[in-house]
């Protein structure tokens, strides 16, 4: 028998569990679906090796949910990514981000897995940042005496280092509406189908006028230390007319991008043209 | 701690540390060993079981959060002695041979025929693709589920 040998306590409500995590310390961590730190604890991960108690926030109802209002989609950090997929709001407005969170793990994992719960380590190969990242979510963290909201981008700091402080909680992705005009991909390669960790993934959303670029964010994870989006590859491309010039010359920038963050590895010239590869087939298929 | 739950439809408690794994509680306290525990993090399925009507990974769930749920196992689909039409269809369609993914096999099935009673080809594979099968082979698996389908979906008929 396995037993992880840490106290669980289960809030009812918000307010219950940000007073608890007002007076907890390190040993203290937040359990939601299990698919990280009962994994992490059985198998004896440094990142859980201090737990000695999970709050588990399973049954917050404010932490659920999926609405709009006023603009903007309000998904609950304890939202499991079979409740995403199901969303027909996610479905219509956020795309990608259905593709994205139908790509982890097995059925069984999405049951159970939460969408806070994949970038609050801020592991490089979470599904949803880059599509989170192009649909600039931004997220609201909450603590007993405060609320804050800032971008994911800002949020993921650094491989497992994030903004969050001791005593918040991640408590919703607040994600704005995308205009209409607005098209986009998402791309994961995995060593199979399912039950794959990435091995890269890349989000593009773009907004063509006449043929031309009139705005496009562009995101990629697993591949990057960090999901991260490419501010200059987008000023590159903005105003440009979408041709399949402009759609290899993107993708052969993307690849000197990303060589630029991760440095020449063993890996290299594999990955290189495949995710050039990747982005210029994600971009053909938007050209239209 | 003292946990309740719906264990194959009875009610049931339990006085058990609340960090351990669903798949233990079910094995070693309940006995129900039908419920298989194959790499133990998540990733094969042998380990399936239904809680509140979803299929989720046993060695991934903590006894604590069984509390107030219902979990369905392997035990409970059988009607008595007599098998569930999804159990007689894994015998009549050669899909068990060393039997080990049997268990989350059938209700990983069990909880998509409840969802989905007339589900294609793709979205049965969909549905197994967190249960890893080494000897068996999938066809087999594939074609069990689509003729309890076309069984279940005759029964409701009539």
């Amino acid at each position: 028998m396995i037993d992880i040998m840490c106290e669980v306590l289960t809030p009812k409500n918000l307010a219950e569990a940000l007073l608890l995590l007002s007076s907890a310390d390190s040993t203290t961590k937040i359990l939601a679906g299990g698919t990280d730190v009962v994994v992490g604890k059985t198998q004896g991960s440094k990142r859980f090796a201090d737990a000695e108690t999970l709050i588990d926030i399973n049954r917050i109802e404010e932490l659920k949910g999926i609405s709009e209002k006023n603009g903007m989609i309000s998904i609950g950090a304890a939202a499991t990514f079979s409740e995403i997929c199901k969303s027909k709001l996610v479905e219509e407005k956020l795309p990608l981000l259905k593709k994205a969170s139908n790509t982890i793990g097995s059925l069984q994992i999405r049951n159970r897995a939460t969408i806070a719960g994949n970038f609050v380590n801020n592991a490089p190969c979470a599904d949803t940042v880059p599509a989170l990242l192009v649909y600039d979510a931004s997220i609201e963290i909450k603590s007993q005496t405060a609320t804050r909201n800032v971008s994911l981008q800002e949020f993921l700091q650094g491989p497992y280092k994030t903004l969050l402080q001791q005593g918040e909680l991640v408590t919703r992705i607040l994600i704005p509406v995308p205009q209409q005009n607005y098209a986009g991909d998402f791309y994961k390669l995995g060593r199979r189908r399912a039950v794959a960790i990435s091995r890269l993934t890349l989000a593009v959303v773009i907004q063509l006028k006449e043929k031309k670029i009139g705005d496009i964010r562009i995101a990629s994870g697993a591949v990057t230390p960090i999901g991260t989006r490419f501010p200059k590859l987008e000023e590159f491309a903005i105003g440009q007319k979408m041709t399949d010039n402009l759609c290899q010359e993107l993708a052969k920038k993307m690849g000197e991008e990303v060589l630029a963050v991760t440095g020449l590895r063993w890996s290299s010239a594999y990955k290189l043209p495949v995710v050039q590869q990747m982005f210029y087939q994600l971009l053909k298929g938007l050209e239209r | 701690m003292e946990i309740k739950f719906v264990l194959n439809g009875k009610e049931v408690a339990a006085d058990i540390s609340p960090s351990i794994r669903l798949l233990d509680l079910l094995r070693e306290k309940f006995e129900l060993t039908g419920t298989k525990e194959g790499c133990g993090v998540g990733e094969c399925g042998a380990c399936t079981v239904l809680m509140n009507g979803k299929a989720v990974n046993s060695c991934l769930v903590l006894a604590a959060q069984v509390n107030n749920s219902e979990i369905l196992t392997i035990e409970g689909i059988t009607n008595g002695e007599e098998l569930h039409p999804l159990q007689k269809n894994f015998l009549l369609n050669g899909a068990v041979q060393c039997g080990f993914c049997s268990p989350g096999m059938v209700l990983s099935s069990y909880a998509l025929l409840e969802e989905n009673p007339n589900p294609t080809d793709e979205e049965i594979k969909d549905a197994i693709a967190g249960n890893l099968c080494r000897c068996t082979g999938y066809k087999q698996i594939i074609d069990a589920v689509k003729q309890t389908a076309k069984e279940l979906k005759v029964e409701v008929k009539v």
